[in-house]
């Protein structure tokens, strides 16, 4: 699985050339780099978020129970990566989960819209799966050696599980483009509607708090040059099943880089009070 | 048309330990039986898993029976 390998000898990555300044803290960043860190974490957190919340719905529903007990365990995963990031947030920021998750509306989500609205088919979960979940992975991948050591430390283990999403959206993917006709032209429309949305999401090129970030070596490569390695990926696995993929340039007029999106969309109300609780708010314990 | 494989799952605890079967998986590919497994046999810290297609274990004894000349 190429996707998430071992840096190999002349990855342009921070563990090479000059040394960098190591963070144990956010003090000490330039303010285009620790703002830039936060909005990327909560964008991080809030994919994995609704990744979890879809999961965890498709945990009744897929064409096989295997498929079913998986989808239940990369729900498992994915809200245990929020906590860690999350704790992240809460101890390098201030931001408490409560605000993050509870008291922001819906347009203040920096999610990949992909996930905004219930997934209508099994194609379409796949393409969460295989494509909006890498997208995410690839980000940390690339923060796997950076110099900011609070998010450092738990980079591997989510890196880790992500393995296994990995191999079950991408066996998905084959499985569906060698079913037949139908299945692969829903495979191969879903995977071009996600990366789209992904390609949105990780921004224009030259964004300075992207720029900053990877100046201070938090991250070893720029967000355009993550999406970049990512579409290589998918096409090459989709070219070797025989499906082309074509994903046209993103327009960045009016982008947010707090919600890395150019409109005031989010998450639609009905997921959000899921994610929430509201509808038991009142057995809180606190 | 893929079609559905039973593949059979190993692992172990530790090193020092044998590898020993734990369950089976139905899958159309290695790809999904390694999630299948990975996902689906998670109550234990695993340092090793692996999984076999059951069409790839030749089988010695008849089925269900010990050889003629006993175990």
């Amino acid at each position: 699985m190429g996707q998430l390998s071992e840096p190999e000898d002349g990855d342009t990555s921070m563990t090479s050339g000059t040394a960098k300044r190591e963070f144990e803290s956010t003090q000490g960043m330039s303010d285009a780099c620790r703002e830039g860190l936060r909005n990327l974490l909560i964008a991080c957190a809030d994919t994995k978020l609704l990744l979890g919340y879809h999961y965890g719905e498709w945990t009744f529903g897929p064409p096989e129970l295997e498929a079913a007990i998986a989808c239940c365990s990369l729900s498992q995963s994915e809200l245990g990566h929020v906590r860690l990031l999350h704790a992240v947030l809460r101890n390098q920021f201030g931001d408490e989960t409560e605000a993050l998750v509870e008291q922001r509306l819906g347009s203040a989500f920096a999610n990949i819209s992909y996930l905004d609205e219930e997934i209508a088919d099994w194609a379409g979960f796949v393409a969460a799966n295989y494509v909006v979940d890498l997208a995410v992975t690839r980000l940390l991948h690339a923060m796997r050696d950076s110099t900011f050591a609070p998010l450092r430390v738990n980079v591997e283990k989510m890196l880790d599980e992500e393995r296994y999403h990995v191999h079950h959206g991408q066996g998905w993917f084959r499985t569906l483009c060698g079913k037949n006709a139908e299945c692969r032209a829903a495979a191969q429309r879903s995977l071009h509607e996600a990366l789209q949305a992904v390609a949105q999401w990780f921004g224009p090129a030259g964004d300075p708090h992207d720029e900053a970030l990877v100046a201070a070596g938090v991250k070893a490569k720029s967000n355009p040059e993550i999406f970049e390695d990512l579409v290589g990926d998918v096409t090459e696995t989709a070219a070797s099943l025989g499906v082309e993929l074509t994903v046209e340039p993103a327009a960045f007029e009016g982008w947010d880089p707090a919600t890395r999106r150019r409109d005031a969309s989010g998450p639609n109300e009905e997921i959000l009070q899921h994610l929430r609780g509201s509808k038991n708010a009142i057995f809180k314990l606190n | 048309m893929a079609r559905t494989e039973v593949y059979e799952v190993f692992a172990r605890k530790a090193h020092d330990e044998e590898l020993k079967h734990v369950g089976s998986v139905n899958a159309t590919d290695d790809e999904l039986a390694k999630a299948y497994a990975w996902t689906l046999y998670d109550e234990e810290n695993w340092i090793e898993m692996c999984v076999v297609p059951r069409k790839a274990v030749i089988p010695i004894t008849h089925q269900g029976r010990l050889p003629l000349w006993g175990n």
